[in-house]
Formats: C-alpha cells, structure tokens, sequence
C-alpha cells in the first residue's frame, strides 16, 4: 500500500475533501467519500479498504482527480487497492452476473478461436495487414448481450465506412482480444497483462503503425496503460473521434445537417485522455451543438464503469443526466463510447422512478451519427 | 539630498517612501496605474478591526502628495537601471495620460461629457467608467486619465468633448510616452499582486453563473463607494443574499494553479461575512475553508467572534462543484460535510471565490530589467531567504510587501518600513 | 480678543460630492450673512491647486485673520489647509474645516435640502467657533543620537545593526549573560534547515565587532525618564548601575515557550516532550532511535485562557517531524492537529514533509487526543472525526507544540516605558494595521515575538521595520511636538492626580510644589503635563474635577460657542455670544 501512496501520490491529500465533493457517487450514495478512503490509506488501514464493498463503487470517472488540488491520482489509487484487494481474494460486484468478466478471461487463453469478424459486410473493406489496424474492442461480444436495446456493431460497420471514405482499407483482426480495461480496473492485472501481450503480438504482426479505436476504453487502455509493453516501437492510437475531425478539417468528408445534438463526454475520452474538442467539432459539422451544463471536465459519468457497478444508484445518475440532456431541447444525445450508449440505453429500457417522457431522447453514437450524416450515402 | 526609486504604490511602497522621505531623502515614487494606493485603496473593510480600509490609506496617499519630498510618477513605469547601489541611474517612462498634470485640477467636467464607457476594472468590471476617468474619488494624484484604448477621440479621430470642456485646458491629445532618467542610491520594489482569474476553474462557474463572484468583487459591492453603494446584489431581482458561501483557496495552496498559502484569504472571508451580517441581519455566511489560518495577532480571536456573534458557519471542505438553477439563478454548493461524513448541496444566492493572490502582472519583465531572481512562484526572491529577506541578488535592491511572500497589510507595512532602513543603510555607505 | 476677527470661508464642491446633494451656492450667500465673516466664496475642489491659491489671495486681499474650509474630513485635509494658510502668512492654528461632505452630502443624499440645511448650521457654529480661535506654536524638541535596544535576539540585533548601520550609537541591554534569545535553545531553523548555532554566531558577531552598538549583558532595567529625543533609562548590571541617555528605545524582548505541566502527562522529565525540548535532544544528540512520533498541536492555545494562535508551532512541528523522518526513515511520525498552519510559502515545507511521508492526522477541537503514560509505555487516543473512529499510538515520544507565551516581566517594563500590553500580555502596537512596530507613545518602538509570536524571517523584518522608525527622529535631529496641548491652572488644580491616571498618553504627572499662603507654606501636589507627551487629546481636561486644564484650541470658551451656535438658527449674531 505504501507504494500505491507513493506512486499516485497520495500522501499530498490535506483532507480538503474536494474530491468527495466532486464526486458523482458520493451525492447518491451517502456510504462513499474519496477523502475517507485515502485517509484511511494514510492511517494505515490496508485491511478496512480491501474488505470495504465500497472500493468497488468507485467510477474512476477522474471527476475527482482533475481538479485534486493536490494531485493525487485518486482513479490510480483506486485501481493499485483494487488490485491489491483482488489479490487478497476480494472481488467486485459484477453487473450481468460477472458474464463480460469471464467473457474477457476467456480471452487471454492464447489458443481460443473467436468468431468476431462476422460483422463485416460485403460494402466494407478491411484488410489482413496494413498501416491502420481497427481496434474494434468487445463490440461484437456487446452485440450478443444488449441487442435488445441497442446495435453496437452498426458502431464497428460506420468506423469502417468512414475509414474506407477515407480511402483506408483497415486491418480487423480475428485475433484480437479484449483490451483488458474492464479486468484492470476490476484489479484482475494479471489477465490483463496476458490480453495485453496478445494484443501486442498481433498488432505488431499486422504491421501497423496506426490503431484507430471506436471505444475510448480501448483508447486510454492502449494509449496509456500499453505504454511500458510499446515501449521501443512507434505506434500511433487515436480514436475515431478524431479521426473524424481531421478528415473534416481537411475537407476529406462532408457531412449533411443531422439536428440539434447535445453530447455526453465520456470519462475515459475526456478527463483520462483529455479529449474535449475533436467530438464536438465533428458534432457542429454535422449540426447544432447544445451543451449540457455539466460539460467537458464537468460532465457527469454515465453511471457504470468496467461492468463493476451497476446498481441503483447508476440508475439514478443515468436518469438525471437523460434529464439534463432532454431539457437542453436538443433532438438527441450523442456520446463517442459504447458503454455510455448501453448504460443510458438501458436506464430508459428498464423500469425508472421517473416519467419517460423526461428522459427519452434518443441517444446516438458519434460514428454512427457521423456515418449516417456522409454526404452522398 | 539623496533619493531613492520606489517602484510601486501600494502600502507597502508608500510606507517605504513616507518613512524615507520623514528623514529627509528625496523619493520618487513610480506607480503603474493613473493612482497610488494600489489594491488596500479597493478593499472595504480591514480585519481584524473593521478599520474602513481607504479611511486609514487616504491620509497616507495624500500625505504622499503633499510631502516636498516625494515626487508621484504615477502611470509610468521603470524601463532600465544602471549603476550601482549607491549610485543607480533609472530610465522611468512616463505614459502619456493626454493631460496635463500641473494643470488638471481634477474638477471632472470632462467626465462628465464622456460618450465612452468602459468596464470598471476598478469596480471589479461591476460597472462602467468613462475613458477619461480618474480611478475613484481619492485618487492620488487627482487628475485624469485617458485611457488610449478606448478613447474616441483617440481611437478615432472623433469626439474631442473632454478637450471642449475643461476649463484648465489641460487635455493634450498630442501628449506623447516620455522618459525621465533619475539618479538613486537605492531602490525599493513594492509591486504587489494580482488577482488569480477562476474563469478556467468550471467547476465553479465563474463567468458563467452570474451569482458567483470574486472576493474582490464582493469587496468593490459591498463597499459605501463602490458600484452598488454597498449593496449586495443578486441575479436576477437584485435582492439581497439570503445564504452566502465564501469558497477559500481557489487557485492557491492547489499543485495545479498556485502551490502556496495566500495568508490572507481566510481572514478576509471572515471580514466580508461580518460585513455581510453587519449590512444585513438575515444573511447567513458559509465558510468552505481547508484549514482555517487565522495564525495573526488577534486573528483567531476574530475568526471565533465571527462563529459566536455573526453566526458564521465554517465547513471543513473545499467544494467540488457548483451548480446553478437556470430560472433562480440560485447556486447549489456541492461538499463534503466533514462531521457527518455526508457529500451534501448548500443551496446558497451567492458564492464568493476567495481567489489566490498571484505574482503582479510583468513581475518577470521587471526582475529581468532590475537584474533580480525570481522564485519557484515567481514571486521576487531574497537573497537570503533567512536571514536577508528585504535583500535581493543584487545590492541596493530591496523588497518589500506581497512580491518578496504573501503576507498582510500589517507585515507589508513592516516590510515598507525595514526596506526604507536598509536603503538608509546603504545610502549612508554603510552597505557592506 | 486681540483683534476683530476677518474670517474668509471657503465651500468646497468636492466635484459631485458635495456639489451633486447641497446647494452649495446658498451655503455661501448664507455664510456671507454671518458676522465675523468677511469674504466667502465657492471652489470645485478647495484642495486642488487653484483652490489653494485662492485662499492665499483671498487672505491678502481681505486682510483675513481667520480661515475656515467647509469640506471634507480634517484626518485628511487640515494638514493640506493649514499649510496653505501658513504659506499666506496666518498662524496655522487660525484655520478650521467644517466637515459637510461626511456630515451632509454622504449621509442625507436623499436629503437635498436637510443636507444643506445641516451645511449652513455646521457653518454657522464653525464660525462662532473660528472667531475666538487663538495661535498657537509647535515646539521643536532636540534628539539624543542614539538608540537603546531592550533585548539581545534575533530581532534586537537585527534592529540594532540596522541603527547602527544607518549611522547612531545603539546600547543593546540583554538580561542574559549572552546574547541570541531564542536561537540559543534552537537545533534548525526553517526555512531551509541552516543551524541555528551559525545564524545566532553570523549575528552576534556583527553586532560585537560593530564601533558603534555597545552591549550590557546581563543587565536589566530599573527605570525610565524622560520622552522621545531625551530618554533616561537606568539600567542594572551585576556590576554597577548605569544611566543610559537615548533618543529612541526598541523593545525587543521576546517570548517564552509554555510549558504544558499537566496536559497531555507532560511532567517536565520523560518521553512528553515540549518543541524546545525536542530541540534540545537533536541539538546535543541525545535523541534515541526512535520507531513512532507523536506531535500533538496546538497544547495550551486556541481555547479556553489562552485564545490566541502562535502562528508558528505547526511550522516548528513541520520543521521537526521532517528532521525525525530524515533521522529515522522507517519511524511512524504523525501530527495530530486542529488545522496545520503553514501560511504563504510555508505550504512548501509541509508538501516536503507529506513527500517523506511524515502523517497529518486531524482532531478535533471537541475531543482533543488523550494521552496516557504507564512508566515507558504511552498511548495516544485520537478521535478521527472525518472517519468518526478513534486511532491509537503507542509512540516513543511525544512532542506537544505549545504556544509562545509573553514574558512574565512584561508588566513591569511596560509601566516603566509606559507603554500598554494587550489583553494576552503581548506588547500592544499604536495601530494593527498600519502602525505595526510604533507604539502609540512617541520614540518607543517594538520588534520580534515581544508583539506576537514571530519566526526568524518576521523577526528580522520586524528588527528592520522598528530601526527605519527609530532612526526618522535620529537623522533629523529633533521632532516636533503636538501644537494642540492641555495646560493646567495650578490656582485651580486640587492635586487629586486623576488627570495623571486616564492620561493615555502618561502626559500628566504630578509634581510635588511649595504653595506660599500668605503667612502658611505647604507642600501639595500639582498636575503637570508635559507639552513633549501630550497629544491634545482633552481627555484629562474632561476629567478633571476642578476643570483646571484646558486643551489648547479646543478651549471651554470656544466649545461653548459653538455650542450656542448650534442653538441659534438663522443669521447668528456674534455680540450676543460675546455678551
């Protein structure tokens, strides 16, 4: 635990408790204070955080970190107890019965064979080696899962078209593996660091110097947390974000009015990456952005983060950010991740204390919203 | 007679300056802006006594004015020094201000006639002056100042209303930047400070919620001569506030803006509840406070009177965001209540930041002409941080006030003071 | 009266302010009306240039013997006024400022004609008044060249070198046998760590070696006659009894350090240790290895006795568990506190402290921490609010930082200076705000924890602050004394001393004097009020029971004329005051 202080530099925390006051799920969940959980890692108590279900309510959603005016890196400090509590034999409650977890396990076993490249269709060109590699993430898998109310692989079949638009024939590999996000920030490092050099292993097989991600789970993961196995080779990753926005720049794509759009930031997108602008600028190409009050480094987490949390306080947030995005007037919501489409997609799917009409606005991924809007389709 | 250069006019410079010229040096005082006085001459009240804070400067600026031995630049600025302690020769310029200082006698007919209205910097942008315009009514000197970027006439070619009114022909269109070169034996620096700007810090809407301002701003609102008279003012209905919280360390004693203490914020914010209380019965003042540091004379004692008899109500906690109701314009303070372990929303009518106090705009250009360090802050450096604090790397140099730390109106006084002794000290050639 | 009076009023506008709420123009017909009054006239601002040079003119041309100004605050502006009647030849003291900015346009302006209403009757008693004002001179009192500094720290020497420096002769007087205060019992200095041995060394050589600061160690001080420019102050030493003349004194005579008996089972011996005594073990090396270190803040201050802060314990605390941390990098060091204190830049030693991983728990106020000593085993409990749980220590030695204390002899020194403490025994500066190191009794200044608790950086400052305000009076050679005074009609005074007992000042004394009746001569008691002290401020005059004193320019005479003034509205007649 020392080195969990050192490394995210907690020990800086003077308790000014401007985290707890930050945090989402704190104002929900009367049980949870970030001040309180480093606290008690200054007061030496290794054994109460690890046993306290409460590690797991963490979002890591960064609400918190980006403006510790101490700068402790809470989400790290979150992701180092977690570990250590996995390690002690403590895990978290997963949503879906653990079922994405041990999906996401399977896949660090190096001889599976995954059915994952069913999804692309005739009109789409994908390559076996190139220079840009799709990173496509657990898209197809989440289509098996959430069919019900949502279309995940139209999210994979509109980054491919764009890319092809852009004259790029990506590399989609049946190999790839789930990045690992989810088992890391569940405190499993051990498979994610398996996933993670079979990742390497095929990425670097593929020859490609440029990753192009759909999910900015993957984008952080590759970006940030691959760095130490990229370490020696050259490899660009950006999300299709943008992506999008440079081909918009450049005048490579234009895209036709699509209406009033107001855009939900996602955590890893924005406060991990610090990926603010390029969605917007592809949102204002294609129409008018409304911003939510609570945007950029204010935005509010759609509830859920690494399948860790669901419970009804994620309802609660889902449904008073579905309220703010309805209220701005906009006809629809946009986000640039999967997972904060599945979470709002479900919030309103299921049973909620609320009247549906307060938060039923249609919610739309980026790409596919980007997609749909191509000039000449 | 030898003389010394003050650069800066706040309190810490005019105490250096009246403390020098007392015992017969010749002082030139240089101050950047159209008046001296610097930021006490903005303030309300001061703690912990509640002394009218321009009561007891205005006495001290005039005294400046009137005294044979002191010569006011103001809006000037020094551009070089040469030489060597004891021995200095300092090139000011002097702004043109397009009036004539011997002439102007201050009446402000001329402002009275002027088409051109501008934010109020001196009003924390609350309201709008003139271009022509002198910084509040005890400005030292009293005359005018044109402000060339905003003047019609100016900017323009058009207008020429001041020229037609004043009765002392003292409006200059034609005046042009002039440079005087000074011969000093020592030279003082008292530059002060600026305001730190939360404008980037959204997560408490500065800028956006027109409900939260800065402590600065409250200080110009709840002041007799400032924008609204002293009262406080809420959006939308101008009404008084209700509930007031005051938020301490935005952008100070935070790794990511400014790292250290401003020593001066929690008492101010214990000053401007008192004077909330005192302008009105019904208001109830919050503190969000990280560590309370009343650590001056008399200071606990004022923040523990605050708490008894004007019911101050200190919450150990920064907070993590505000928000605001669009219809209202009420603000919901987001924190983490340290005794129940709760994170809650204060439903409050006016937030104030308690903003850092940050190194004095062109601090660095200044040190780079004076040939003086700066610090890791940016703030001027001792030579010897210990034990020669008013020093600075290069002899006959001196500073004093916030620009050498932070610190209050009393330790900027003693620091004016101590600088004018070992300017003395070095004039008389006793320097080693 | 000597002469007529030829009184010359002149109304300022004051721009808007005035101007803007009373009818300034009928305030002058009126004043025109007065008797007494010779010429009135209207300025924009009567104190810019051309307002100034009308009063000159005015006063030659009129032959004006007596000027008033009807405007703003005499705090500001008389000095400004009087000048200008002094450069046109008027004694200075035949000036008066009716103040009916703050008194009318600011405080009735929605009161237009109330306000000017109130203008005219200010105007009007101001004139009663003017006309039996009389002249009176300042005197110039001559300066002794030298200083006599009170206390032999950091802050004395420093205030000393700098006098010294600046060219006067500085007696320091040290009750010690050595000089350094403080920096004698301590191990580092914060910021930066340096030694305080070399500090305290660097100093005290400077001070040694300098031709013109002689020192009396172990010395102490007996008696103080005298007043700014012409001090006695007779000193005692082991040796012989010296009589010290000066023109200044600084005190500079420091704090102590509380010692917590009882609290937190300190006892003086053991393992409960005060900050100097902690300093003292890793000054002479005498610490022992050490696995956990308790440092409790705030002991004896911030409550009940003792209110205030002493501002620098949680820096000392600082300072000390990062040394300890250093000494013994496996050692468990916390702070427990009520709010750690490390102002301004001082926030960098605790980020320093946190980074060697020194902890900062918090208590509060309400369930302060418990300690209790079991031969050498100690336990400390701490209620931990924001976890609302209770932690316990059982450290090795536990260090409570306690505030420092005024000097027991503070009381003394400050009846033989007469100079006044504050309510927590600290010497009590002239004014918090602005006159930090004056006292309010002319030539005595103050420097260093003898005003509040201070570190070495505020020490020096202060050291500074005191020898720029001493050495005004010294370099000019002379001050001038308060023009305005009280004189005491010794046929009337009745010896009763209760002028020397209010006088906040310690103007008023009494004198012993021979009274020669006829036949009878008899010892009595007089009052008698030295000109050099006194600032006219009338107190002793309206204590006195026989109304024996009388304050210069504001004489019963002039008051009651005013007064009657008030009572008569209209054009007021002067005959009818006279009679």
């Amino acid at each position: 635990m020392k080195q969990i202080i050192k490394r995210t530099k907690a020990y800086y925390c003077v308790e000014c408790g401007k985290c707890s006051g930050s945090c989402p799920v704190a104002r929900v969940n009367e049980g949870f204070s970030p001040r309180v959980i480093v606290e008690r890692a200054l007061s030496g108590m290794k054994g109460e955080i690890e046993g306290d279900r409460e590690l797991w309510t963490c979002l890591t959603c960064e609400a918190c970190t980006t403006k510790c005016p101490s700068t402790v890196k809470f989400s790290e400090f979150i992701r180092g107890m977690r570990s250590s509590a996995f390690n002690s034999g403590y895990t978290s409650r997963c949503s879906q019965g653990g079922l994405l977890h041990s999906i996401q396990r399977v896949q660090s076993y190096r001889d599976i064979v995954q059915n994952r490249l069913q999804w692309i269709s005739d009109d789409l060109k994908t390559s076996t080696e190139g220079e840009v590699l799709y990173f496509t993430g657990c898209l197809p898998y989440f289509e098996n899962l959430f069919s019900g109310f949502v279309n995940p692989l139209e999210i994979a079949r509109s980054t491919v078209k764009i890319l092809n638009k852009a004259g790029i024939s990506p590399v989609v590999s049946p190999n790839e593996r789930c990045c690992g996000h989810d088992l890391l920030w569940t405190g499993n490092v051990e498979t994610f660091q398996k996933l993670a050099r079979l990742n390497i292993e095929m990425i670097k097989e593929s020859g490609a110097s440029r990753i192009v991600t759909s999910c900015p789970e993957c984008l952080r993961t590759l970006k940030l947390d691959y760095a130490d196995f990229f370490e020696g080779t050259d490899i660009e990753i950006v999300h299709i974000s943008e992506f999008i926005s440079s081909l918009i720049k450049n005048n490579d794509i234009k895209l036709n009015r699509a209406g009033i759009m107001t855009y939900q930031d996602p955590c890893r997108l924005g406060r991990h990456m610090g990926i603010y602008d390029a969605p917007r600028e592809v949102i204002k190409s294609m129409g008018e952005l409304v911003e939510m009050n609570k945007n950029r480094e204010e935005s509010s987490c759609c509830g859920v983060s690494a399948w860790a949390t669901c419970e009804g306080n994620s309802k609660l947030m889902q449904i008073e950010r579905l309220i703010e995005a309805k209220s701005t007037g906009a006809d629809m919501l946009v986000t640039s991740c999967p997972k904060c489409l599945i979470h709002f997609r479900c919030a309103v799917h299921n049973q909620i204390p609320v009247e549906k009409e307060k938060v039923d606005i249609p919610v739309v991924d980026l790409t596919v919203a980007a997609c749909r809007a191509l000039a000449g389709e | 007679m030898k003389s010394v250069l003050v650069i800066g006019g706040g309190i810490a410079g005019i105490q250096s300056s009246l403390d020098l010229a007392n015992r017969g040096y010749h002082i030139y005082l240089v101050e950047r802006e159209p008046s001296i006085g610097g930021h006490m001459a903005l303030l309300d009240k001061t703690f912990p006594t509640n002394d009218c804070s321009m009561c007891i400067l205005a006495p001290k600026m005039n005294e400046c004015n009137a005294h044979p031995n002191i010569d006011i630049l103001s809006y000037s600025e020094v551009m070089d020094l040469s030489g060597n302690a004891g021995d200095f020769t300092a090139r000011v310029q002097r702004k043109a201000r397009y009036i004539n200082e011997e002439k102007c006698t201050g009446c402000g007919d001329c402002t009275a006639k002027c088409p051109s209205k501008v934010p109020n910097e001196y009003n924390g942008n609350l309201d709008k002056r003139k271009s022509i315009f002198l910084p509040y009514p005890q400005a030292v000197p009293r005359v005018m100042t044109i402000d060339r970027e905003h003047c019609i006439y100016l900017t323009k070619g058009k207008c020429g209303n001041c020229k037609k009114v004043c009765n002392a022909g003292a409006v200059d269109y034609e005046q042009k930047d002039t440079f005087v070169d000074l011969n000093v034996a020592a030279v003082i620096v008292a530059t002060g400070f600026d305001m730190f700007d939360p404008t980037h810090m959204q997560e408490y809407g500065y800028g956006k919620y027109a409900n939260v301002i800065t402590a600065m701003e409250y200080e110009r609102m709840i002041c007799a001569s400032g924008p609204t008279g002293g009262h406080l003012e809420t959006a939308p209905d101008k009404e008084h506030p209700g509930k007031i919280a005051f938020i301490q360390c935005v952008g100070s004693r935070d790794l990511q803006h400014n790292p250290y203490c401003c020593s001066v914020c929690c008492m101010h914010a214990i000053k401007e509840s008192i004077l909330a209380r005192e302008h009105y019965e019904d208001i109830k003042p919050y503190i969000f406070y990280t560590d309370l540091r009343a650590v001056g004379k008399g200071f606990e004692e004022y923040a523990v009177r605050g708490e008894k008899e004007y019911g101050i109500k200190y919450i150990r906690g920064r907070p993590g965001q505000i928000t605001e109701d669009a219809s209202t314009k009420t603000l919901t303070v987001w924190y983490d209540d340290t005794v129940n372990r709760k994170v809650k929303g204060l439903e409050v009518d006016m937030a104030v930041l308690c903003t850092s106090l940050i190194p004095a705009k062109g601090s660095d250009k200044l040190a780079a002409i004076l040939d003086i360090e700066l610090d890791e802050y940016g703030l001027y450096k001792s030579r010897d941080e210990l034990t020669a604090p008013l020093d600075t790397r290069r002899p006959g140099v001196f500073i004093a006030g916030y620009c050498q730390s932070p610190k209050d109106i009393p330790e900027s006084v003693a620091q004016g003071s101590g600088a004018a002794a070992r300017a003395t000290e070095v004039a008389g050639g006793a320097y080693i | 009266m000597k002469d007529e009076p030829r009184i010359g009023v002149f109304v300022c506008h004051c721009g808007t302010n005035i101007g803007g709420y009373v009818d300034v123009p009928s305030v002058v017909e009126y004043a025109r009306t007065l008797v007494g009054v010779v010429h009135a006239e209207r300025n924009t601002y009567t104190c810019a240039d051309d307002g100034l040079t009308a009063i000159k003119k005015a006063i030659k041309d009129h032959n004006l013997n007596r000027v008033i100004v009807a405007s703003c605050t005499p705090r500001t502006h008389a000095p400004l006024f009087r000048s200008a009647v002094a450069d046109a030849g008027l004694n200075p003291y035949l000036f008066e400022l009716v103040n009916i900015r703050e008194h009318c346009s600011w405080v009735h302006m929605k009161e237009k004609e109330a306000a000017t209403q109130k203008a005219k009757d200010l105007i009007r008693m101001g004139v009663a008044r003017t006309a039996l004002l009389e002249p009176q001179e300042e005197i110039r009192i001559s300066v002794t060249p030298s200083a006599l500094v009170i206390g032999g720290g950091i802050a004395g020497m420093t205030a000393a070198l700098s006098i010294a420096n600046q060219g006067f002769k500085v007696d320091i007087v040290e009750k010690d046998s050595e000089m350094g205060g403080m920096l004698r019992y301590l191990n580092d200095l914060y910021p930066g760590g340096r030694k305080a041995s070399l500090v305290m060394d660097e100093f005290i050589g400077k001070v040694k070696n300098h031709p013109k600061i002689e020192v009396h160690t172990s010395s102490t001080i007996k008696k103080v006659d005298g007043y700014i420019g012409n001090f006695t102050v007779s000193v005692q030493n082991e040796k012989v009894p010296l009589d010290i003349k000066t023109g200044i004194i600084v005190v500079a005579t420091g704090a102590d350090e509380f010692k917590p008996v009882n609290l937190y089972g300190y006892s003086g011996s053991g393992n409960v240790l005060t900050e100097l005594e902690l300093e003292e073990r890793l000054k002479n090396g005498s610490l022992q290895k050490l696995d956990s270190a308790i440092f409790i803040q705030c002991v004896g201050s911030r409550g009940e006795g003792r209110s205030y802060c002493s501002r620098i314990c949680c820096n000392v605390a600082i300072k000390n568990s990062k040394l300890l941390k250093q000494t013994f990098p496996e050692a468990d060091i916390n702070i427990l506190h009520n709010g750690i204190h490390a102002y301004g830049t001082y926030e960098k030693m605790y980020r320093e402290a946190q980074e060697l991983g020194v902890g900062f728990r918090k208590y509060s106020k309400e369930k302060p921490p418990e300690v209790t000593v079991d031969g050498e085993r100690m336990r400390v409990k701490l209620y931990h609010e924001l976890m609302g749980r209770e932690i316990e220590y059982t450290p090795d030695i536990i260090v409570l930082s306690t505030p420092l204390i005024p000097h027991p002899e503070n009381g003394d020194l400050s009846r033989m200076l007469k100079v006044p403490l504050g309510q927590d025994g600290f010497f009590l500066e002239a004014h918090v705000k602005l006159r930090p190191v004056d006292f309010a009794t002319d030539g005595i200044f103050l420097c260093g924890s003898a005003r509040a608790p201070a570190d070495i950086i505020e020490s020096i400052n202060q050291g500074y602050s005191a020898a720029s305000r001493a050495a005004i009076p010294l370099m000019n050679g002379y001050v001038q004394a308060e023009a305005i005074t009280a004189v005491v009609d010794e046929t009337k005074c009745i010896g009763c001393g209760y002028c020397a007992s209010i006088c906040p000042y310690r103007a008023a004394s009494m004198n012993e004097k021979t009274v020669v009746a006829e036949e009878v001569s008899y010892i009595t008691r007089k009052s008698y009020i030295n000109p050099a002290l006194c600032k006219g401020c009338g107190t002793c005059a309206a204590g006195c029971p026989a109304g024996a004193i009388t304050p210069n320019h504001f004489t019963l005479p002039q008051i009651m004329a005013t007064i009657k003034a008030f009572q008569q509205p209209g054009a007021y007649i002067y005959d009818r005051i006279k009679a």
